[in-house]
């Protein structure tokens, strides 16, 4: 318990000062970043339940832990172990993110921070220091990757960093890309075999999409694969008017999942650039598409594009879960995917690596597909509800889609995905030919003319649903009449669903298999991050961020006008982490 | 960075210039070009569009619509070097009837025009956009409001204060720069 080498004057004076041996039995450990266990490739695909490796806990995506220490029994018995204040404003997006106790956390304007998991006490901090004059649409960061002896992050300023896991010190520095013509990066990095895989944002900007995977040991360029195909190269032929390949958009902001059994690595892309259509006719591979991509080379395998000629905002940016599940009476490797256009996709995941269309339904009401072809699975799209150049056209759901970015999460013992999403929006856009500026915003419709909309007399608007992977079923559903629903659940084994996402603070855990809401417990600020759980000496905590900000902020400012919702919800990011009071 | 015939000659771009005659001399005027470019908007400097048919041009008080909406524009020293090597020197430009202004921002505009910075108080985004409904400036990020007739004051947003402003004086049609930013330039990070 004792820490002889980090921070020795900071820690002496709190060495056994562990708040949670005071409530809790077993001795509480102090982690010493200086015996920090090294990150491999084995443990990366077969995760330790105690730890919580990567942003969703494992590479299928799951958000799923077989912890089981705290479960529907004792849940409510769940209080809080420690806090702490990162000091910093804005949306906090990024789980807690621990190997043997250690956290490592990241906030807004890229900083990590690390901590003593069962302490809480700071190991160190990194705050990048962002060039005069950069601004960024979002500020956030969603997460820190571990390989090895080195934590990566990725610079708001699209830089991809290295820190030394135990100092925090610098390792090295990539630039990535220039943030003055509109690069960003807020995902958390993808380990893939000794390469770090980073996604760009920008898709607001007329960016070039890409995935680039870089040596984790040095910094430098592996390969990198650009979403939007130049002239001549398979699906350049869907860009069919001159030069709008170089500023199409298809942005990469999530992280991807992965397979190793067959190398592949799925990652979403996000909207085409300018939002309207008619400006870049064509499908527009591979906007709003899953990329399946070699490991080794990021040569495409695959894809599967949701929807053509995006024009709605309707990124497809979250890669899909890796899921098996029944299809037509047999076991299938899968990839399930709750989709920003407000459908659920089950697609397959072929042997060499390629993707199938299985079957589709809507998980909210949307009014822009007539129809989904049964065997390709592309959408009949409703043109009065296609907004384009010179022509309004309301669509539903709004440009924030059936659900955003946050995460849902797979319970291997209940069978069901949980899945934040968000009803009774729309938005009415109507598009303008507009000068590209390099660095500002070019979507085609400015800010004040969004015009987003919702039923004012709606029982609800966010919710949390579970559905059978298996059936499609929906078997519960949570909704919040006063609130949107911006948070990622985690499921556990302990037949437990954890999450925030609502404007009143709350975090709460329900029952997995029935949806009955069993604790809540009310934080500093609105929850957008992922929680995690993890153990350290025989205690399992749950951890999460609060601090609410950026789109659900703004969409909540949105709210307060259209049906009086609290306008400002506090801000300001906390760390909580809970155990269960003996 | 770009250097023009002051006022309405034609453009040529620094690096175009390197490209020709790599003599030290050169580098040595080439620096201090790039230094020039980075200042901010020094007394007498005029105005040049940053997009539209006029992209470059020296901007003439009667190019700006009455009324709104905003112009940007970067400051162009009286030798030509368009000061647009840093963001920071985003400059929106809009011109309106004087008697519609307030005291004090009219007391800081010249034949109706007034300027400000055009680099969002919040985060830093670009003050583009032009809201008809509530006549004021919107921000192109979180969509932060600014009163542009009364001092930029903050109507709706994020943005924790108004955009500094530059006083302006008349300049042969154009309008010209008569003092430093009224305040800080840029977001606020915390
Ligand atoms: S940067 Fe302008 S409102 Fe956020």
């Amino acid at each position: 318990m004792h820490c002889k080498r980090i921070n020795l004057k900071r820690r002496s004076l709190l060495t056994g000062a562990c708040f949670a041996a005071f409530v809790f039995a077993g001795a509480a450990g102090s982690a010493c970043a200086s015996d920090y266990t090294p990150v491999t490739d084995a443990r990366l695909a077969n995760p330790e339940p105690g730890n919580w490796l990567m942003t969703r806990g494992n590479y299928k995506g799951w958000s799923y832990s077989a912890l089981d220490q705290i479960n529907t029994g004792n849940v409510k018995n769940l209080v809080p172990v420690w806090s702490f204040s990162t000091g910093v404003d804005s949306g906090h997006e990024s789980p807690p993110i621990v190997n043997n106790g250690v956290m490592f956390v990241t906030t807004p304007y890229t900083q990590v921070i690390a901590l003593d998991a069962a302490s809480g006490n700071l190991l160190w901090r990194y705050k990048r220091k962002l060039p005069e004059g950069f601004s960024a649409l979002h500020n956030t960061n969603r997460g820190v990757a571990l390989y090895d002896d080195k934590v990566y992050v990725a610079g708001l300023d699209a830089v991809l960093v290295a820190l030394d896991a135990k100092t925090g010190k610098v390792v090295w520095e990539t630039p990535v890309e220039d943030w003055k013509t509109g690069y960003y990066m807020t995902m958390a990095p993808l380990i893939v075999k000794g390469k770090v895989l980073i996604g760009v944002a920008g898709g607001e900007f007329g960016v070039r999409g890409f995935v680039e995977a870089f040596d984790a040991k040095t910094g430098k360029s592996a390969w990198k694969t650009y979403t939007i195909p130049a002239p001549g190269e398979p699906g350049s032929e869907t860009w069919q008017k001159a030069d709008t390949w170089k500023t199409g958009g298809g942005g990469t902001w999530m992280t991807g999942n992965y397979d190793p059994d067959t190398n592949t690595v799925f990652w979403g892309v996000g909207n085409a650039s300018p939002w309207f259509g008619d400006q870049r006719p064509g499908d527009n591979l591979y906007t709003s598409s899953t990329l399946a991509l070699d490991g080794d080379t990021g040569k495409i395998k695959g894809y599967f594009q949701y929807h053509q000629n995006e024009s709605w905002d309707w990124d497809e940016m979250n890669a899909p879960m890796l899921v098996d599940f029944q299809d037509g009476g047999s076991a299938t490797k899968g990839l399930f995917k709750p989709a920003r256009n407000g459908y659920l996709y089950w697609l397959k995941r072929n042997p060499d690596g390629s993707i199938s269309y299985l079957r589709s339904e809507g998980y909210v009401p949307q009014n822009v597909f007539k129809s989904i072809d049964k065997v390709t699975g592309r959408p009949e799209i409703d043109m009065a509800h296609k907004p384009a150049t010179g022509k309004a056209a309301q669509f539903c759901p709004g440009l924030w889609g059936g659900k955003d970015w946050p995460y849902e999460a797979y319970n291997p013992k209940t069978g069901l995905v949980y899945i934040p999403s968000n009803e009774n929006h729309c938005n009415t856009l109507e598009g303008k030919v507009e000068e590209r500026v390099p660095g500002q915003w070019w979507t085609g419709v400015a800010i004040p003319d969004l015009h987003f909309s919702v039923d004012t007399k709606a029982a609800f608007y966010g919710e949390l649903q579970a559905y059978d992977v298996n059936t499609g079923q929906r078997v519960w559903r949570d909704l919040y009449s006063g609130s949107m629903m911006w948070g990622s659940p985690l499921t556990t084994a302990g037949g437990l669903v954890f999450a925030g996402g609502t404007n009143d603070r709350e975090f709460r855990a329900y029952d997995a298999r029935t949806g009955e809401q069993l604790w809540q417990f009310k934080t500093n600020s609105g929850i957008i991050a992922p929680p995690s759980t993890f153990e350290v000496n025989g205690v399992q905590y749950v951890a999460v961020q609060s601090g609410y900000g950026v789109d659900a902020a703004f969409q909540e400012g949105l709210m307060s006008e259209l049906v009086g919702w609290q306008k400002d919800v506090p801000q300001g990011g906390v760390v909580w982490v809970f155990a269960v009071s003996k | 960075m770009r250097r023009l015939d002051f006022p309405n000659g034609p453009l040529f771009g620094r690096r175009a210039v390197l490209g020709l005659t790599l003599t030290p001399l050169l580098f040595g005027a080439a620096r201090a070009d790039e230094e020039a470019a980075k200042m901010p908007p020094q007394p007498d400097d005029r105005f040049v569009f940053l997009t539209g048919p006029k992209k470059g041009q020296v901007t003439q008080i009667d190019d700006l619509p009455l009324g709104g909406p905003q112009v940007q524009a970067y400051p162009v020293s009286q030798d030509g070097t368009v000061r647009n090597e840093t963001p920071l020197n985003l400059v929106i430009l809009t011109r309106f009837d004087p008697a519609g202004l307030s005291e004090e921002t009219r007391a800081r505009s010249a034949a109706g025009v007034v300027a400000y910075s055009g680099v969002c108080t919040h985060q830093g985004c670009a003050v583009n956009m032009w809201s008809k409904d509530r006549d004021a400036f919107v921000c192109s990020c979180h969509g932060s409001v600014y009163d542009p007739r009364n001092g930029a004051e903050v109507l709706a947003g994020p943005a924790p204060r108004p955009l500094p402003s530059l006083a302006l004086k008349p300049a042969d049609g154009a309008v010209a720069v008569a003092s430093a930013f009224s305040g800080r330039v840029g977001g606020t990070q915390k």
